[in-house]
């Protein structure tokens, strides 16, 4: 068990740890600061899987812009406990249920997958994670998907300005 | 490639269209024009002339299937403009740009029509749903549209996120995007998939189902069709939906080859009976709930339910017949709904008694909206009834579980009453069926389409013919 290795444990106890408490944290605002802590933990993982663009991706986009857009949203709608409608139990229990159904499969297919098991991190292997061969793949074996992207932002902006625009 | 870039470049032209073109009546012959050269661009692709030479990297496969499905979306969505887009205007100023989203719509067709990766299936998705939550939320003075659009744009986010995690699943289980590495990786394995494809594949159906609005996926389905404006629910509801099916059609193909659907056990999971158990469900709930439906509207969106349940019989047996009878379907499915669904936006009332006495007041419109119900039910010498026919007939050439045979003929027979309901509205009871100024051209354009629908019901290999030629 060298570093790498022991690096490795400890994101993914950050990560999950951060997680759980984004769903248990009564107030909003904690949800979404442990929601910024998965996603540096996130980025660890990347880094140690050799990704170091996706990484840092990661960090501006969605820790830094999404997230800070995020609070405003709720700082702005300012919702607190008590705001926080009552819940059918039937409701909870089914979800419970039925997500913990959709965790079984999950964790039953990772556990049974065995080339996973022994890749947790790939430090130095392989060269596809940074940014160099990244524009490469995007501009030669993507480039097809890449433009076609545009028409959907382009919908997106159009959707934008006919929604968002008074009559 | 012909149809993806050629809808691109006229949603563009159309985005053009809105401050260059001052007169707000012309739009919509422009985009008929618009939609005719895609036709023929589709068309000229079919025989092998491309107007672009693009290097794909094998993302994008062209297939005599999908180019012909292309052309009938294009078709149906050029008779869908001429008909009733002059409704679009009544809704805010913005009558440009929505011809502009259905151009993109389009667009996402023609890739979901040919994709070879799950990254374009992806993005075809994508270019299909965004402009149809903006579609439905056109009518931003009207609650009910405001409504429809946020619950379709969270519950389709929320679905786009699963069919995510199952291609991230199934990457991690192949190692590509590409389809048929994923089919090669099935055959090599010989028996057993890794758990990884296996569960990214069912998520990957669950999103499909969800677009196409299979049960019990299908909960946004009244709802956003009832608050939908009802020209783009017409739309809705039937060039979007066939092309749905024909993406998750190449979808389970995959699953076919994998599976040799012979092996179905040792694979670990019996897709037969899962899609039988899907129909099942899909056929209850459209028909059963469409039965106690006081709008005519919401009815048709609950029946639009019901016919995905019979389109989903060319996925539960996905044999050539199955292929040719989802074109049929597509071609008799969308050409009565958009008809019907003209007419419905003609009525002052969506409910049944908004249709009493119709056929005396107008006895054009009442007779063209029988012929479109007749066709919607499966009656002969209608395009319904071979659509209906092909599917059924597929099932029973894999040669087993003819019980959802006679279930299907069962469900279909209810459907008959509560389209029958509409014509008894309209025939036998007296009321004062109110409708806004019908245009000699509107009627022309509705006989025309009856003619069509009656041609294609007499002789259904018009429509397939041009598949194999």
């Amino acid at each position: 068990m060298d570093i790498i290795h022991i690096l490795f444990w400890c994101l993914s106890a950050l990560a999950l740890f951060a997680a759980i408490m984004v769903l248990v944290s009564k107030n909003p605002v904690h949800s979404v600061l442990w929601l910024i802590v998965v996603f540096f933990a996130i980025s660890g993982h990347y880094i140690l899987l050799n990704a170091q663009f996706l990484a840092i991706v990661n960090l501006i986009v969605y820790a830094g812009a999404i997230m800070v857009l995020f609070l405003f949203v709720i700082m702005l709608m300012n919702l607190n406990a008590e705001a926080d409608p009552q819940k059918n139990s039937w409701m909870k229990i089914i979800g419970v249920v039925t997500g913990g159904l959709l965790l079984t499969m999950l964790v039953s297919a990772a556990r049974s997958s065995s080339d996973i098991a022994s890749k947790t991190a790939t430090l130095k292997v392989g060269d596809i994670g940074l940014i160099q061969n990244l524009g490469k793949t995007l501009f030669t074996d993507y480039a097809v998907p890449f433009e076609i992207s545009s028409v959907l932002f382009l919908s997106a902006m159009v959707g934008a300005v006919v929604i968002g625009k008074k009559d | 490639m012909n149809a993806i870039i050629v809808s691109a470049v006229w949603g563009v032209i159309m985005m053009f269209c809105s401050f260059l073109v001052k007169n707000r009546g012309s739009y919509r012959h422009i985009a008929a024009f618009g939609l005719l050269t895609l036709l023929v661009a589709n068309i000229l692709n079919v025989k092998g002339i491309l107007l672009f030479d693009i290097d794909d990297h094998n993302m994008l496969h062209f297939s005599n299937f999908g180019l012909y499905f292309n052309s009938i979306a294009i078709f149906s969505t050029l008779v869908y403009v001429l008909l009733t887009g002059k409704e679009m205007e009544k809704y805010g100023k913005y009558a440009a740009e929505y011809f502009t989203l259905i151009f993109f719509v389009l667009c996402g067709v023609s890739v979901l029509s040919a994709y070879n990766n799950m990254l374009m299936l992806f993005i075809g998705i994508e270019i299909l749903s965004i402009p149809l939550y903006i579609l439905t939320g056109s009518d931003k003075k009207n609650l009910k549209s405001n409504e429809a659009a946020l619950k379709y744009f969270l519950m389709g986010a929320f679905s786009t996120g699963l069919m995510l995690m199952g291609i991230a699943l199934m990457y991690g289980g192949t190692g590509s995007f590409q389809l048929e590495i994923v089919r090669a990786a099935g055959k090599a394995n010989g028996t057993v998939l890794s758990f990884l494809e296996v569960t990214g594949l069912l998520f990957l159906f669950v999103s499909m189902a969800f677009k196409v609005s299979a049960a019990p996926f299908h909960f946004w389905t009244p709802d956003v069709y009832d608050g939908a404006p009802t020209v783009f629910t017409s739309f809705m509801a039937t060039v979007v939906k066939a092309a749905g099916f024909i993406a998750f059609i190449k979808l389970c193909e995959v699953r076919m080859v994998e599976t040799g659907l012979d092996i179905d056990k040792t694979f670990g999971v019996n897709w037969q009976l899962l899609f039988a158990i899907l129909i099942i469900a899909t056929l209850l709930v459209g028909n059963i709930t469409a039965v106690f439906q006081q709008s005519v509207k919401r009815m048709l969106a609950y029946s639009s339910i019901a016919q995905a349940g019979f389109m989903l019989f060319a996925l539960f047996s996905l044999n050539d017949l199955a292929k040719e009878g989802i074109l049929v379907y597509s071609v008799a499915y969308s050409l009565a709904t958009i008809g019907i669904f003209a007419v419905l936006v003609k009525m002052k009332d969506f409910t049944f008694e908004g249709f009493n006495g119709l056929a005396k007041k107008q006895p054009v419109l009442a007779a063209a909206c029988t012929i479109f119900l007749l066709s919607l039910a499966g009656i002969p010498l209608t395009a319904g009834f071979f659509a209906k026919y092909y599917m059924l007939a597929s099932v029973i050439k894999t040669g087993s579980y003819t019980w959802l045979v006679i279930i299907a003929v069962l469900f279909a027979a209810v459907s008959v009453y509560y389209y029958f309901r509409v014509i008894q509205a309209m025939y036998f009871k007296d009321g004062e069926a109110s409708t806004e100024e019908i245009t000699p051209s509107f009627k022309t354009g509705l006989v025309l389409l009856s003619a069509l629908i009656i041609l294609v019901g007499v002789m259904p290999s018009l429509v397939l013919n041009y598949f194999y030629f």
